[in-house]
């Protein structure tokens, strides 16, 4: 039996460009940068001072209990079932059987280092009744609950915490289940706010730049943080055309593969990450020859654009020489956990207007690294048909997904 | 699809190393517990005891190895090796193209701990790189990777108390879906005191009385919380194919997965969505072929929590229609919840290990109406294995005899 075909219908995301994934494609075909200097708290102290940061913040929920990691989470999925044609809530008589799959790497840290620091002040360290609930509402799967408790998910729900590659991840999980009639309907995304925990850890590997972040250039130095959120409503393309849903374009394939190779490192030659990427095309049934352009982790940091290049060169052969290559990071910062999801809304908004988005970052592209990187502006490919997004993350974790214009 | 078979279980926890210790504890019935050192911070706290595990690794793990890693990676690579010994199998030889899932409800809260006091007292220059590294919650699945040179596909879930079934879900699909041939499912976590704390004060945990000792009571009509458990668990899931052609003994079969969400559940608590529940399992179970009437076992995740233990009776009796449940046996009451120990219980359950009723229960809760089998059982030939979570999220497994 073939398995269907799935289709996204509908997506939202929040990121240093605003709300909305309008703002989002606005941001990204112009080739901004959302990075500037970092306010959730005071950075002073810190080695690095910039990220890219959500304007604003959604209104607190009644209790107080919704991290900011919730908020951007709902702010998200709410889009997205509106953008796909969905009602507010998925449960009630006919409901579609809806798993929810997540990827998220600190829930909601910030909150909690709040109160952390009043126990670490308070005599005796006891805890305030008050901040009990607080505390004990804020796990790493805090922004998927959140989701699932406000949209009445009745099918599975599952937050993966594989670092860097949790919502990558997290794609394989549902199509899978959506390949196997396992659930009608997936919501795909993630979420993470920025805490201090990442900010001085990174900064503690020297892993981030002092100036914005500059994939594949020649003089990188790390990654920029970002925060925000994503998610992408996928459905069985025959479900979505009867009930008058436009595919908005479809994930035919995804793979993952660790490296064993070190906790932080990637492994140099990208081994990792090219055993992905060949199970994501495997899965998709198609060569590496279709892909028209990649979405790259990119992070800017030193080791991981040189293994990523190394993977690319290795995989496309001569081809990489004009095979367009971008990373939203250098707009978006990394937003961690959620890092695979806005960067599957940007692979298929690039499919869908047939524009690969320029990377900013200042600096001339790393020659060594011999790639066709898209910088300045963004570059014309309409028959665009297959766009590849890879992510690679602490602990050798890989994932890659392939995605296919609608149309 | 490949049929999805376990072959191997590696198990470190309260009742020492190796799944034969956690098998003489369950057939007692009495948990392994030590009093939990507060050193005078996050005091008071009415519960007083955790199942720790108090063994020594080094047989399993070289010092060097282990001054790498966070508590529970700890675990989590000394149980992976457990498991392989067990399984039959070498490491590297034998993984290089092993998939790794594990499933952990707390991630590493001594090295978070740790780490954040460095940020917030000292400043975000003291922050350690080491312990940076080992903060994140696929720390324990990366040092097992490692440790065994598995380059298959690796996830983490961490989805509180469900976080064991949904792993394991998530194992036998790279299996069925044919993504992987073996893949190793690892159950981790450990105890810090001030979790033990945290949940204390909310309420979770089981507390002494003057009248009764402090103790886990799954579905008694007395029960005031869980007991607080570390450790982990990992299992060598294969394709039926795979463990024929090696000539594997078959601890049991993966039958079905299903997962759903209560979204009645507050954040930090259990819900109350136990027929909608049950119609997702039911109609999961359907689709996967499995008929209630198979079922001969319920290998129950009711822990002794006031809420948790009524939603699962309330799924269970829903999905019976009210009729008399097969027996039930409720393994949290000795092993605690968290670390390994329920899956573990679960696959020993099938592999023909007794599980005795846990030493807390004694009194039946007549609202809920279920009582843990007490006594001798024969070996299961079909078992529906349940994880219901504060917060909402509910997975259940259904294992089967090799």
């Amino acid at each position: 039996m073939s398995s269907p075909r799935i289709a996204v219908t509908g997506y939202g995301a929040v990121s240093g460009f605003g709300y909305g994934v309008e703002p989002l494609w606005r941001g990204l075909a112009a080739g901004r940068s959302a990075i500037r200097p970092l306010s959730r708290f005071d950075s002073t102290r810190y080695r690095t001072h910039l990220a890219s940061e959500v304007p604003g913040a959604p209104a607190a929920d009644r209790l107080g209990r919704l991290s900011l990691a919730d908020r951007f989470a709902l702010a998200a999925a709410r889009e997205a079932l509106a953008h796909a044609g969905l009602p507010e809530r998925l449960d009630g008589p006919g409901a579609p059987l809806t798993g929810l799959y997540f990827g998220g790497s600190t829930g909601g840290m910030l909150e909690s280092e709040g109160i952390f620091a009043a126990l670490l002040a308070a005599p005796g360290g006891a805890l305030r009744a008050r901040d009990l609930g607080h505390l004990a509402a804020q796990p790493t799967s805090g922004p998927a609950d959140a989701v699932a408790r406000a949209l009445a998910v009745g099918g599975p729900v599952q937050t993966i915490s594989s670092a860097c590659a949790s919502a990558t991840l997290a794609f394989g999980n549902a199509l899978d289940a959506l390949r196997t009639g396992e659930v009608d309907l997936a919501l795909v995304g993630g979420s993470d706010s920025f805490c201090r925990l990442t900010f001085a850890g990174f900064n503690s590997l020297r892993a981030i730049d002092g100036v914005p972040c500059r994939p594949f250039r020649a003089e990188r130095e790390g990654m920029t943080i970002g925060e925000g959120a994503a998610v992408l409503v996928l459905e069985p393309e025959e479900r979505a055309r009867r009930r008058g849903a436009a595919p908005r374009g479809y994930l035919v394939g995804a793979g993952a593969a660790c490296d064993a190779h070190h906790m932080t490192a990637p492994d140099p030659r990208g081994g990792g990450i090219l055993r992905a990427v060949r199970a994501a095309l495997a899965d998709a049934k198609i060569d590496a020859d279709a892909i028209d352009f990649v979405n790259a982790h990119g992070t800017g940091t030193p080791h991981n654009d040189a293994a990523e290049a190394s993977m690319l060169r290795e995989l496309f052969g001569g081809r990489v020489a004009e095979l367009p290559v971008t990373s939203s990071k250098g707009a978006l910062g990394h937003l961690l956990g959620s890092a695979g999801a806005i960067e599957a809304i940007a692979t298929l908004l690039c499919l869908q207007h047939g524009l690969v988005h320029p990377t900013p970052g200042d600096g001339a592209p790393d020659p060594a690294l011999r790639l066709d990187l898209v910088v300045g502006e963004a570059r014309s490919l309409p028959s665009a048909r297959y766009g590849l997004s890879t992510n690679l993350a602490f602990g050798g974790a890989n994932a890659a997904i392939v995605l296919e214009r609608a149309g | 699809m490949s049929e999805v078979v376990v072959t191997g279980l590696g198990v470190v926890g309260p009742f020492g190393l190796g799944r034969e210790a956690l098998a003489q504890g369950l057939a007692i019935g009495e948990p392994r517990t030590v009093e939990v050192e507060h050193g005078g911070r996050n005091r008071p706290v009415a519960a007083l005891l955790a199942a720790r595990l108090t063994a020594n690794l080094t047989a399993l793990l070289p010092p060097g190895a282990a001054r790498r890693m966070s508590p529970p990676a700890r675990f989590a690579v000394a149980a992976t090796r457990l498991a392989l010994a067990d399984a039959g199998l070498a490491s590297g030889s034998d993984t290089a193209e092993c998939g790794i899932v594990t499933g952990t409800a707390w991630g590493p809260p001594w090295v978070t701990e740790q780490l954040l006091s460095q940020i917030l007292l000292k400043g975000p220059d003291a922050a350690s790189p080491a312990l940076f590294t080992e903060s994140v919650a696929n720390a324990s699945a990366a040092q097992m990777a490692l440790a065994i040179q598995a380059r298959g596909p690796t996830q983490t879930i961490t989805q509180r108390e469900s976080s064991d079934l949904i792993a394991l879900a998530e194992g036998a699909r790279l299996i069925r879906n044919g993504r992987c041939e073996r893949v190793l499912v690892g159950v981790v976590d450990e105890i810090v005191p001030i979790l033990h704390s945290l949940l204390d004060r909310l309420r979770a945990l089981a507390r002494p009385h003057a009248d009764r000792p402090e103790r886990a009571r799954p579905f008694d009509a007395r029960r005031d919380g869980f007991l607080l458990a570390e450790g982990a668990s990992v299992l060598v899931l294969e394709s039926l194919r795979a463990a024929r052609a090696r000539g594997a003994t078959v601890l049991c079969r993966v039958h079905a997965a299903v997962a759903a969400f209560d979204p009645s559940a507050p954040a930090h608590d259990w819900g109350s969505g136990g027929i909608a529940l049950a119609t997702t399992l039911r109609h999961g179970l359907e689709s996967r072929e499995v008929a209630t009437s198979e079922i001969d076992r319920i290998i129950s995740g009711a822990s002794g929590s006031r809420r948790g233990d009524r939603l699962e009776a309330a799924v269970l009796s829903a999905l019976w229609n009210g009729r008399e449940l097969p027996p039930v046996v409720a393994p949290k009451g000795t092993s605690g919840e968290y670390g390994g120990g329920f899956l573990a219980a679960a696959i020993l359950a099938l592999a023909g290990s007794p599980i005795a009723a846990p030493a807390g229960f004694e009194k039946i809760d007549p609202e809920l109406g279920v009582r843990p089998h007490a006594g001798p059982l024969p070996r299961p030939k079909r078992a529906l294995v349940s994880a219901l979570s504060a917060g909402g999220t509910a997975a259940w497994a259904v294992l089967g005899e090799p």
